[in-house]
């Protein structure tokens, strides 16, 4: 049951619906009637990516092939998924292992430089005993593009993955991440942003299963909402049995900016361990106008004081990022979708 | 140290499952299976009008079409429908006037139950107790219900649900499934076509019900399910209190009980619905037995400014399978529920709630309480939605789980679908154990182990017991702690 498997077969009813449970706010089946034609091999340039200025190392798909790059595994390394012809599909896989002990920055670009295209990527990362990976997930499709990335991630004992998704929906997007987290002081940190506008779609997913005793995972979401955009967080924290002193701790918060807007929101928690400490909140609500009020009173437009509190609210998020360059990015991404100065 | 020495009192008083008796009554029974003729007995031993079994019969049909859901977090062999009576009722000849005919046998189970039924009784005890009204349901018909004409005199009609359906057929009639529609769900369907008993409530506009209200079920024929259907309808400005109490013998087989409960609300109405459940749970070592509790229960506030309140305790049944939901229709309508789920031994539980939030600036609060022992499973499933109109809609979700023991699993599946950019919704979870230090503080000044669990559950779940009106908050307390005997250690 998956894009994937649809695009390989062709098989339409392969695709997830809205009664499946985990796709119940991002259905596909309803939405893509017949599948387009496979994307064309392109020749020609190829546009820079968003973080050209902080590495040239790296892996390019264009249209599902991959066209370029070395397998580097430490350092700061571009992952770039461009999209090129309009109206037809592609799918890519790809692997990525951090040896143990090495650090790696992913700086992961979805790029959509083509119109109502579908697009599948599947992702599998093993990051080794004692090593670092910090992925940055940049996500700019098409207002009509169907997309879907998929990264399982195995992580070995003592390994640290740190994860933030940056994202402005599509027509239906989904981001999903599973963790097989084995505890042994591996740390894991995954945040997300999307910021929805006109009729976008975003679909943010994570699975983390702890599978052994002394495990941490932090997550932090937040996301805006307008116009009619929908919003989906799915969050799902699982304690095995035996996988005592986990920490668990996520965080999922939404703004609605429009009555037209939806956010949707499932995080769940699945222990079965007792000696755990594990919490979730979740809020959703709209700009608090007092505060808009005391920036108008000052002197401030009424769109540019939304627009700052907007920009403070997912802050939050992208002060999380640890590599620099790759912060500023994000923050100068986040300015530009909202509308806010920087 | 008077809450010390009440626990202790509660803990010296554990029994394993005291409601767990059963009683060689004289039993009438429905022929075992499920058909279309069933249907027609039932209605026909309750001498329904034709509109009733119209009713039924279009039920059942819809529910051979259904298909059994699946996706609760509850593992349980098939059930099979056709391997149970749907019809068990004491044998009386006549429909017993007043209390002096109801068989001496059946009055000594509520007495042993500890359930009022003699008015005069209530009436001699202290002075300035409270006074309830009692609808006494055992298997598939109420037997009794108190003080009658008491309520009649200040216009509430409190009666059994086939009383209701000869005496009050245009309320039946205009209410009935229109809260829970008959295919609404598997058990919901299969309920509409073979309900029993229940009672019916009526509370006219502007009367504040004199008394609290309560039902008392008691399961007690082998083989056989209960299928109890409560409509209560609160008009402008009224207000009644509810309890509901359950209790089962300890059988080696399933039993299942799939009941339907209606509130209808309409403006300035406020109901307060109370559950003390306690079915038999099954035996704590090997999980055999024990009652499947696959309600349906939701209240819609189609008035502006009306208030539901769903109070539940949890503590038995194999199997707990069910979501009290409000429909805040209503301009300003308030929606709150609080429960306590208590699982030891091997019992499942997947209860919470759903409130859907339709009419501007309705309010909605969730405070839900998991205690997970033994090797069971305890699942807060919970949907808080707001409908575009519902401008100006507020909800605060609060649940929180306490694991004992190493085998035991505590789940949190909340659903929030905000569809409008004027509302606030909130939600907060936690898991943890049983904190190591209170209870080394507690055991360091006297307590025992047990003792120490009690009264730390007890504080765990205060927020939802002061909820419960006086004479079932005592009850629920020993339950909590009964219930979790033998979990630690």
């Amino acid at each position: 049951m998956s894009l994937a498997s649809a695009l390989k077969t062709g098989d339409l009813t392969a695709l997830p619906s809205r009664r499946d449970e985990d796709w119940r706010w991002t259905d596909l089946r309803g939405l893509l009637r017949i599948l387009p034609p496979p994307a064309p091999a392109h020749d020609g340039d190829i546009p820079a990516g968003p973080f050209v200025e902080l590495t040239d190392a790296g892996t390019v798909f264009v249209n599902g092939r991959r066209v370029a790059g070395a397998d580097v595994s430490k350092g700061v390394v571009a992952l770039r998924f461009v999209a090129l012809a309009d109206k037809t599909s592609q799918a890519a896989s790809h692997a990525l292992v951090v040896k143990p002990g090495e650090t790696l920055v992913l700086l992961e670009s979805h790029e959509g430089r083509a119109g109502g295209y579908v697009s599948n990527v599947t992702l599998d990362i093993a990051v080794g005993e004692g090593a670092s990976l910090e992925r940055i997930i940049l996500v700019e499709d098409d207002a009509e593009a169907i997309n879907v990335v998929t990264a399982e991630i195995d992580l070995a004992p003592g390994a640290t993955y740190a994860q933030t998704v940056l994202t402005s929906g599509a027509r239906r997007q989904r981001i999903e991440t599973r963790v097989n987290h084995p505890g042994a002081h591996a740390q894991v940190r995954l945040d997300g942003v999307y910021i929805l506008g006109g009729q976008r779609h975003a679909d943010q997913t994570t699975v983390v299963t702890h599978a052994g005793v002394d495990g941490v995972t932090s997550q932090l979401t937040k996301g805006v909402a307008a116009d009619q955009a929908r919003g989906v967080f799915q969050g799902r924290i699982v304690v095995a049995q035996g996988a005592d002193q986990t920490d668990a701790r996520m965080g999922h918060h939404a703004l609605i900016l429009s009555d037209k807007a939806e956010v949707d929101a499932k995080p769940e928690l699945l222990i079965f361990a007792d000696d755990v400490s594990c919490a979730h909140g979740n809020t959703i609500g709209a700009l608090d106008d007092e505060a808009i009020f005391y920036a108008r009173q000052r002197g401030i437009p009424e769109a540019e004081a939304k627009a700052m509190l907007t920009v403070a609210f997912v802050g939050e998020v992208v002060e999380r990022i640890e590599h620099e360059g790759a912060r500023a990015i994000a923050a100068a991404w986040v300015a530009r979708k909202l509308g806010s100065p920087t | 140290m008077a809450a010390v020495k009440e626990t202790v009192e509660t803990v010296a008083a554990l029994e394993k499952y005291e409601h767990g008796f059963t009683t060689e009554i004289e039993q009438e029974f429905a022929p075992k299976g499920l058909s279309e003729d069933i249907v027609r007995f039932i209605s026909a031993k309750k001498g329904e009008p034709q509109w009733m079994l119209d009713w039924r019969l279009d039920a059942y049909r819809r529910w051979l079409e259904l298909e059994e859901p699946t996706w609760a977090k509850v593992n349980f062999p098939k059930i099979d429908y056709q391997d149970s009576y749907y019809y068990a009722a004491p044998s009386t000849k006549e429909g017993p006037k007043s209390l002096d005919e109801v068989d001496p046998e059946l009055l000594a189970v509520y007495a042993k139950l500890g359930i009022p039924l003699k008015e005069q009784e209530v009436l001699a005890g202290v002075e300035g107790a409270p006074r309830y009204a009692v609808d006494a349901v055992f298997d598939s018909v109420s037997v009794v219900t108190t003080f009658k004409k008491e309520l009649a005199a200040v216009g509430v009609i409190f009666c059994s649900m086939s009383e209701a359906v000869r005496e009050h057929p245009e309320l039946v009639r205009q209410y009935l499934g229109s809260v829970v529609p008959t295919s609404d769900n598997y058990f919901a369907c299969l309920n509409s076509a073979v309900f029993s008993d229940g009672s019916f409530v009526y509370i006219p506009p502007g009367v504040r019900c004199p008394m609290e209200l309560s039902t008392y079920f008691r399961i007690n024929a082998k083989d056989s399910g209960q299928f109890e259907r409560t409509l209560i309808i609160a008009d402008k400005g009224a207000y009644c209190s509810y309890l509901e109490g359950c209790t089962a013998p300890m059988r080696d087989e399933n039993q299942l009980h799939a009941a339907v409960v209606e509130l209808v609300l309409l403006d300035d109405a406020e109901i307060k619905y109370s559950t003390v459940q306690n079915w038999y749970p099954g035996d704590p070592e090997t999980g055999k037995g024990g009652i499947y509790n696959f309600v349906t229960k939701r209240a819609d506030c189609r008035g502006d400014r009306s208030k539901v309140s769903w109070t539940q305790v949890e503590t038995g049944s194999a199997i707990t399978w069910k979501y009290p939901s409000c429909v805040l229709r209503g301009e300003g309508s308030s929606g709150e529920f609080y429960s306590i789920a208590v699982t030891n031994g091997h019992q499942q539980a997947d209860t919470g709630t759903k409130m859907i939030h339709l009419g501007a600036n309705t309010r909605s609060r969730i405070v839900a309480k998991g205690i997970s022992a033994g090797k069971s499973t305890s699942t807060y499933r919970g949907l808080v939605s707001a409908h575009p109109k519902a401008k100006g809609a507020r909800n605060f979700t609060q649940c929180d789980s306490l694991l004992i023991g190493k085998t035991c699993a505590a789940h949190t599946v909340p659903y929030i679908e905000a569809r409008n950019g004027h509302s606030v919704f909130e939600h907060e979870a936690t898991t943890t154990r049983l904190s190591d230090d209170q209870l080394f503080y507690c055991q360091q000044r006297g307590l025992s182990q047990e003792e120490a669990v009690a009264l730390l559950v007890n504080g765990f779940v205060k927020d939802v017991l002061q909820q419960l009106p006086m004479e079932f908050a005592v009850e629920a307390q020993k339950l909590v702690a009964i219930s979790l005997e033998g979990s630690v250690g």
